[in-house]
């Protein structure tokens, strides 16, 4: 079984947090989860580590409707970033959010692997990170 | 003696005669007996052939019958006729004469002989109709024009000369009334001074002036006209006279017009359904997400409920249940009442003292004011009052003052300054400015006026009230836009149309 050291999830729903932090812990492939509640959390943090490789997540899941910086605005500020990370990260949108447009979008960005509609199974979390 | 002289001078007067003129004999009957050298070159018949011939030989059939017989008659009568007659020489070519026949009488004052004298006058009469033709082609291309076109005609100074009934048509005035009068007399005003001193200037010139013209009838009604105004020259080159053609393009004109109106509407349609159709897109994404969150939050939590055997994790689940339905119930709702407005359309705008309507909304705030030390500024001197719906504007005013004072600067105590301005007679501009934390329009700038978009970490940040705002704005045609720097603040405008009722 693959494991990774890290996951994040970029995501301000309380509840999904919740839950899909539990699920994920059931896998028991994550060693650590981070939970940021908006883009501009998770870009800091990015930013402040880019180069300890350690804490780097192997894995975002990100939430595209949040306050401060959404989904969106993150993967700019990413996409600038990615560059200079010391590790590759891969970013998956994880959005409740059913709008082709969004979807559409999200294929256009070339840092997003791809783009899950919530919610989030435990078959479909062992598939993404075995994936890796 | 005498006689010798007589004689002498007769026979002087018959050579100059024989030398210049064209002289014929015939008896009482018209029978040739004598012609001369000028006739025999004029008709190309010998002598030999004519003498002895009714002098109808060179006949040309021209002349009608009663013309013939009136000669007759003259001359049978012993009077001297003249006139001019068309012979035919024996090739078949016609040739022209003027023509005088002298009767000879006899003792019983009848006629006994005939003397004609002619002279030829072929070339004249040629020139003649040659000038008849050119007269009839001009004649025809008048009646064409005078058919087909309006025609007028001026002297330099612009005093009209002639008109064709077309123009007493178009102008409605009578050609008595236009003859001798100032062309002015159909201005219509509607042209620029520059624009007919361009038309004068280029005529005076000598150069044929072309464009669209508006008129004015005699019953005040316009026209407009198709004209060409072409200059006549004397031998100086100086124009003594201005024919203007012109054909009638009221109706095409009119229908530009139109066409120009249905375009204006057209593009205003157009955006209306771009306004209706971000607005429907917008509620797709509210649909497709923020109710959409929520309810997959509930399932997610009932299957983790499901499939739990720990009790105490069952119950931690549990109540994370109660908070997700409140909130979808709220997003209902918030749904529900955007859409009321929406479909609102009946809802009617009163005239609204602003002053009145703001002291009303600020004492609803009046504890937070105090515990804040917030300063209100109002100016509402250049628009006091605007017409809206009463509720809407009491909304928006609270939602804006509202997130003033929410999004107050930690640093800083709230200054808050609500002003009008008169844009134009039909638009006022109401803004409601602060110098809170502000908002990074860089980053939020499609965001700020979305539902369920919050950009500070508050507690009460909901991301409802300038989502209302702007959904209660826009049913009534208005705009709203934002300024802000963060660490200065806001201002948020809002424009109001149809303000001079």
């Amino acid at each position: 079984m693959n494991q990774i050291k890290n996951l994040a999830l970029v995501d301000d729903d309380d509840v999904f947090v919740f839950l899909t932090k539990k699920t994920i812990e059931q896998t028991k492939l994550v060693d650590l989860i981070k939970v940021f509640r908006n883009g501009l959390d998770a870009i800091n943090f990015l930013k402040e580590n880019k180069n300890n490789i350690a804490v780097l997540p192997e894995i975002i899941l990100l939430d595209l409707s949040m306050p401060i910086m959404n989904g969106w605005q993150f993967l700019e500020e990413f996409t600038k970033l990615t560059p200079s990370l010391g590790k590759k990260i891969t970013v998956y949108i994880c959005s409740s959010s059913i709008s082709q447009d969004d979807i559409t979008k999200a294929k256009s960005i070339n840092e997003v692997s791809d783009y899950i509609i919530k919610p989030i199974t435990k078959d479909k979390l062992i598939d993404l990170i075995e994936k890796l | 003696m005498l006689n010798i002289i007589v004689m002498e001078k007769i026979a002087d007067y018959k050579y100059a005669l024989d030398e210049s003129s064209i002289i014929a004999i015939t008896d009482q009957k018209g029978i040739i007996n004598y012609v001369n050298d000028n006739f025999c070159n004029i008709s190309k018949y010998t002598a030999e052939e004519l003498i002895g011939q009714d002098h109808r030989i060179i006949n040309s059939g021209y002349h009608p019958k009663e013309f013939i017989k009136e000669l007759w008659t003259t001359i049978a009568n012993g009077k001297v006729w003249k006139g001019e007659l068309k012979n035919k020489a024996k090739d078949g070519t016609v040739y022209w004469v003027d023509t005088t026949i002298v009767p000879f009488l006899n003792a019983d004052n009848k006629p006994y002989q005939y003397v004609a004298i002619r002279s030829d006058i072929t070339d004249r009469k040629k020139g003649e109709e040659e000038l008849k033709k050119i007269l009839k082609e001009i004649s025809d291309y008048k009646y064409a024009l005078d058919e087909s076109a309006i025609v007028a005609i001026t002297d330099q100074k612009g005093i009209i000369t002639h008109v064709n009934d077309n123009f007493c048509k178009i102008s409605k005035y009578s050609t008595k009334e236009l003859i001798g009068q100032d062309h002015r007399i159909i201005n219509s005003g509607y042209h620029s001074k520059e624009f007919i001193k361009e038309l004068w200037k280029t005529i005076a010139n000598g150069k044929v002036w072309k464009g669209e013209l508006k008129n004015r009838a005699k019953d005040g009604s316009t026209y407009w006209v198709d004209t060409t105004i072409v200059p006549f020259l004397n031998q100086a080159g100086k124009p003594y006279q201005y024919v203007a053609i012109r054909s009638d393009i009221t109706e095409r004109k009119e229908g530009e017009k139109q066409i120009k109106k249905s375009n204006l509407k057209a593009i205003e349609h157009a955006q209306i359904l771009e306004l209706k159709n971000t607005q429907l897109v917008d509620f797709c994404n509210i649909v497709s997400h923020n109710l959409r969150a929520p309810l997959i939050n509930i399932s997610m939590l009932v299957d983790y409920l499901e499939q739990s055997e720990d009790e105490i994790e069952r119950k931690e689940v549990l109540t994370k249940i109660k908070p997700v339905v409140n909130h979808l119930m709220d997003v209902f709702n918030e749904l529900v009442e955007s859409i009321q407005v929406k479909q609102d359309t009946e809802v009617k705008s009163d005239p609204i003292v602003l002053k009145d309507c703001l002291e009303k909304v600020l004492r609803g705030f009046e504890t937070q004011i105090q515990e804040y030390e917030a300063t209100i500024q109002i100016d509402l001197n250049e628009a006091a009052t605007i017409y809206f719906p009463q509720k809407y504007m009491e909304s928006i005013l609270s939602n804006l003052i509202s997130n003033a004072l929410k999004y107050r600067s930690p640093d800083k105590k709230p200054i808050i300054t609500i002003k009008t301005k008169k844009e134009t007679k039909n638009k006022v501009i109401l803004s409601v400015s602060d110098n809170g934390l502000g908002i990074d329009l860089v980053l939020h700038k499609d965001q700020i006026f979305k539902i369920r978009k919050t950009f500070h970490r508050h507690p009460d940040a909901k991301g409802f009230g300038l989502f209302m705002t702007k959904t209660q704005v826009e049913a009534m045609n208005g705009k709203i836009w934002a300024e802000s720097q963060p660490e200065k603040g806001s201002t948020f405008f809002i424009e109001f149309k149809t303000q001079n009722i």
